[in-house]
C-alpha cells in the first residue's frame, strides 16, 4: 500500500498538480483578505490589543 | 452587537504571570551561565575540571534545554497568560490548572538539570530527556492546553486576535511533535531505545528538531510580537490582512522544512529536495511577519531613540529577519555542503535565540515590570546600557562563529592539484579556529553581563513599588460568545475556536504525513543484497556509553556524498549501515572528526591512550580527558534486557545471544583487555567502561552495509 503510494512522488504530473494547487490556495487567500466589506472588520481586529476595558 | 451591553468586572490572574516571570529570570541565568561555560570549554579543554558531570557532551544538552524550555518556555507562558486574558477579556479558566502547570514545569526543568549532567539522555537534540520526564512533559502540556482552551471557551470577545492563533498553533503542534519523536521502549527507569532506527530516527528527529525551532521559538514569539509591539508602540499592527496570510503560510510551510538538516546524508533525495524547497519558500512568510512587526512602528520611530523596550523589539525583529534570511540560504544544498557540521550553524542558531528570542523576552520583561508591580522602571538608562552590551555580545558571538564555520568548512574541502586534501589532519582545522572560540565566549559573557543589569534593574523596580502587587481588574461587556451573531468567512472562523484549531492541525499534518509516513517503510530503501551485522552485546554497551557521554555533540557518524568527505573519511555512509541504530548517531556538528569509519583505523591501545589523554596522541586536541571510563564498571546485567528489547524491535539477534548477553560481552571484553594489558595498560582496566567503548569504536564502519560498488569510493 505504502509502496504504491510512494510511486506518486515520481509522477511529474501529480507533483505539478500539487504545486499549482498550493499556489492557487495561496493566491485565493491573498484575494480573499481583500474581499469587500472586510476593512471595518480588520480595523476592529487590529484594535483589540489596544482597547482598554470599555470595548 | 445584539447582545446585552451589561458590564461585568473581570479580575485577571496576574499572580501566575508574576510567577512565570520570576522563573524566566531564574532559568535565564542558569541557561546563559551554562552557555558561557561550555563556550569556554571549547577554548580551554580543562574547564570540565576533570569531572564527568561538567563535560561539554553532557552540559551542551543542559544548555540547550535550559535555554529553550526553561528560559524561553517560562517567558512564553508568562506572555501567553498575560496577553490571552486581556485579549479574551476573561480570567484564566482555572487557577488550579495554572498552578499545576507552573510547578509541574519547574519540576520538569529541575529533573532535566539533574539527569542531563548525570548522563541520562536519549541523545536526540532538544529531546534528550528520558522517558519518565517525557511523560511528565506531555501531562503538563495537556494541562496547559485544557487551561488555555477552557479560557477560549469562556471568552468575552468573540473574535480571536491573531496572537491567539499563534498560541493555538504552538499548543497543538508541540504536542504532536513531542509525542511522535519520543516514542521509545524503556529498558530501565532511566534508559530507553527509540522505536525508530537509523534513517527513520534521523528524519523523525529533525522533523521534530526543526519544528521545535518553528513552534517553540517562532510561533509563540510571533504571537507575543503581535501583542506587545502594538502595545509598546501604542498603535495597531501594520496590516491585519498580512497577519492572516503570515499565519497560514508560516505554519503550513514550516512543518516540511526539517530534512534540510540532513542534506547530502543517506536520506533519500526526494526528502532532501522537499526539505530544501520548503525552506526556501519560508523566506516569504518569515519576512512578511518581520515587515509587519517593524512597520507597526510607522509614525512612532522616535520611540526607538528614547524607549529601551522599542529598541529591544526592533533589534529582535531585525535579528528575526536576518536569521530567517540565513536559514533558507543555509538550506540550499550547495551552501549546506559548506556550512553543515561547522560553527556557522551554531552562529546562525544564536542569532535567532540571542537576538530574536532573547531580545523580545527582554523587551517583554521591561514592558511588564511596571505593569505587574504597579511601579516605574528603575532606570531606562541602565536598560539602554543592557541593550548595547547585549547587542555587542550577540554580534561578537555571531560574527566569530560564521567566520569560524566558513574557515573550517573551507579547510575541510580544500584539495590540491594532485587531488589530495590540503589539510588531511583534522586537528589543523581546529587549531585555526580556537582563537575564535575565545571571541565567542567573550560575546556570550557580554550577553550574560547585560542580563545581570536587567536583573538589577528589575529588582530595583520591584522594590520601588509602594503597594503589594495585585490582580488587575477590568470592566468588560459581558458578551456570551455562543449566542452572538457569528459572521461569515474568516470572521466566522475567528469566532470558532474548535474549527480553527482543527484547521491548524490539518495544516501542520499535511507536511508531516507526506514526509514521515513513506520513510517508515524502511525496507523500501534497504538493498537486499547488502549484509549488515548487528552490534555485539559489548559493542551495544559501548554504544550506550557513547550516547551517555554526548559524543554526538562533537562527532558525526555520517559521511556525506561529497568528494572531499570521501577523500577524508572513506565511502559515503549508507542507509543500511545505521539500520539497527537506536538512537541514530549521525550528529549535527563536527568539533572533532567524523567517526563513521573509525573502526580498525587505529589499534586498541591508541584508543585507550586517546581516551585517557587525547593530547598524548594528538598534540593540539581540544577533547577533554575521560579518565572515569577506566574506573567505572561495565553494566553487564542490563544487557539481556537491552538485547531483548532490540530483538523485539526487529534486530536479528539469536535467542542464545540474548539469553547470555552478559557472558558473550564478558568474553569479548576479556580479549580486548588482554590486548591492552599486554601493551602496558594497568590490570584494573578489565571490565571497565573504556573496554566497551573501544569495542564500539573499533566496530564503527565494520558491520557491513556497503555494496561492492560503494567500497570503490562512491562511484555514483
Amino acid at each position: 500500500m505504502k509502496q504504491e503510494g510512494l510511486k506518486f512522488f515520481s509522477d511529474i504530473y501529480l507533483t505539478n498538480t500539487a504545486l499549482v494547487l498550493f499556489f492557487l490556495v495561496f493566491l485565493g487567500v491573498g484575494f480573499w483578505v481583500f474581499r469587500s466589506g472586510s476593512k471595518e472588520h480588520y480595523k476592529h481586529m487590529s484594535q483589540l490589543p489596544l482597547k482598554k476595558d470599555e470595548s | 452587537m445584539t447582545a446585552s451591553q451589561e458590564k461585568v468586572k473581570v479580575q485577571y490572574d496576574d499572580q501566575i504571570v508574576r510567577m512565570f516571570f520570576h522563573a524566566t529570570l531564574f532559568w535565564a541565568f542558569a541557561a546563559f551561565t551554562a552557555g558561557v561555560w561550555i563556550a569556554f570549554e571549547l577554548a580551554v579543554w580543562q574547564l570540565n575540571l576533570n569531572t564527568e558531570w561538567l563535560t561539554f557532551g553532557r552540559l551542551r544538552p543542559l544548555h540547550t534545554n535550559a535555554a529553550i524550555f526553561a528560559f524561553a518556555g517560562n517567558a512564553i507562558f508568562a506572555g501567553i497568560y498575560h496577553s490571552s486574558q486581556r485579549l479574551l477579556k476573561t480570567r484564566m479558566f482555572s487557577d488550579m490548572l495554572s498552578k499545576i502547570h507552573f510547578w509541574g514545569w519547574q519540576l520538569i526543568i529541575l529533573a532535566a538539570a539533574i539527569t542531563l549532567p548525570l548522563g541520562f539522555t536519549q541523545s536526540k537534540e532538544y529531546a534528550e530527556l528520558e522517558w519518565p520526564i517525557d511523560i511528565a512533559v506531555t501531562l503538563i502540556w495537556v494541562i496547559f492546553a485544557i487551561n488555555f482552551f477552557g479560557t477560549l471557551a469562556r471568552r468575552r470577545e468573540k473574535h480571536m486576535y491573531v496572537a491567539i492563533w499563534f498560541y493555538i498553533a504552538t499548543i497543538v503542534t508541540v504536542a504532536v511533535l513531542y509525542i511522535v519523536n519520543n516514542i521509545a521502549l524503556p529498558t530501565s527507569i532511566a534508559h530507553s531505545y527509540p522505536v525508530y532506527a537509523g534513517i527513520q530516527d534521523a528524519l523523525v528527529q529533525w522533523w521534530y528538531g526543526h519544528n521545535a525551532v518553528a513552534f517553540f521559538l517562532t510561533t509563540p514569539f510571533l504571537g507575543l510580537m503581535y501583542y506587545y509591539v502594538p502595545k509598546a508602540a501604542n498603535r495597531p499592527v501594520y496590516s491585519y490582512r498580512l497577519s492572516i496570510i503570515h499565519f497560514w503560510a508560516l505554519i503550513f510551510i514550516y512543518i516540511w522544512a526539517g530534512p534540510h538538516h540532513l542534506l547530502y546524508t543517506a536520506l533519500p533525495d526526494w526528502a532532501q529536495t522537499l526539505g530544501m524547497i520548503f525552506s526556501i519558500m519560508l523566506w516569504a512568510p518569515s519576512w512578511g511577519g518581520m515587515i509587519n512587526g517593524l512597520l507597526t512602528l510607522r509614525g512612532a520611530w522616535h520611540l526607538l531613540r528614547t524607549d529601551p523596550v522599542i529598541k529591544f523589539m526592533v533589534a529582535a525583529l531585525t535579528f528575526y529577519g536576518m536569521a530567517t534570511f540565513e536559514g533558507p540560504l543555509l538550506s540550499i544544498k550547495s551552501v549546506s555542503a559548506l556550512g553543515h557540521y561547522t560553527d556557522w550553524i551554531v552562529g546562525h542558531v544564536h542569532a535567532g535565540t540571542l537576538g530574536w528570542n532573547g531580545f523580545l523576552i527582554f523587551a517583554m520583561i521591561y514592558y511588564l515590570v511596571p505593569k505587574l508591580w504597579k511601579t516605574e522602571l528603575y532606570s531606562k538608562k541602565l536598560a539602554t546600557t543592557h541593550f548595547w552590551i547585549g547587542l555587542l555580545g550577540t554580534l561578537l558571538y555571531y560574527i566569530s562563529m560564521v567566520v569560524a564555520g566558513i574557515t573550517q568548512g573551507g579547510m575541510w574541502r580544500a584539495v590540491n592539484e594532485q587531488g589530495q586534501l590540503v589539510y588531511p589532519d583534522f586537528v589543523e582545522t581546529v587549531t585555526r579556529i580556537v582563537p575564535l572560540y575565545y571571541v565567542r565566549g567573550i560575546g556570550g559573557a557580554l550577553y550574560l553581563i547585560g542580563f545581570l543589569l536587567l536583573l538589577y534593574n528589575v529588582y530595583k523596580s520591584i522594590s520601588m513599588a509602594t503597594e503589594k502587587p495585585t490582580d488587575e481588574v477590568a470592566e468588560v461587556i459581558n458578551t456570551n460568545v455562543k449566542s452572538e451573531d457569528i459572521g461569515t468567512g474568516h470572521r466566522k472562523l475567528e469566532g470558532m475556536a474548535t474549527a480553527f484549531t482543527v484547521l491548524t492541525l490539518i495544516a501542520i499534518l499535511v507536511g508531516s504525513v507526506i514526509e514521515i509516513i513513506p520513510t517508515l517503510s524502511l525496507h523500501k530503501y534497504v538493498r537486499n543484497d547488502v549484509q549488515v551485522e548487528p552490534w555485539t552485546p559489548l559493542e551495544l554497551a559501548g554504544r550506550d556509553i557513547y550516547v551517555r557521554e554526548g559524543c554526538y555533540t562533537c562527532h558525526s557518524q555520517m559521511i556525506r556524498k561529497m568528494p572531499s568527505e570521501v577523500l577524508r573519511y572513506g565511502p559515503a555512509s549508507t542507509i543500511e549501515e545505521s539500520m539497527y541504530n537506536r538512537p541514530f548517531q549521525w550528529g549535527s556538528k563536527r568539533t572533532g572528526p567524523d567517526l563513521a569509519r573509525v573502526g580498525g583505523k587505529y589499534p586498541v591501545t591508541w584508543h585507550y591512550r586517546h581516551m585517557i589523554n587525547p593530547r598524548e596522541i594528538v598534540k593540539d586536541s581540544i577533547m577533554p580527558n575521560y579518565p572515569w571510563l577506566a574506573t567505572e564498571k561495565i553494566d553487564y546485567y542490563a544487557l539481556r534486557k537491552k538485547l531483548s528489547i532490540m530483538k523485539y524491535l526487529g534486530v536479528p539477534y539469536d535467542d542464545d545471544t540474548v539469553a547470555n548477553a552478559d557472558l558473550v560481552a564478558g568474553r569479548q571484553a576479556q580479549e580486548i583487555a588482554d590486548g591492552l594489558i599486554e601493551f602496558g595498560a594497568p590490570e584494573e582496566v578489565r571490565n571497565k567502561e573504556i573496554i566497551a567503548l573501544i569495542s564500539y569504536l573499533q566496530a564503527l564502519g565494520q558491520k557491513g552495509g556497503l555494496s561492492e560498488e560503494d567500497k570503490e569510493g562512491g562511484s555514483e
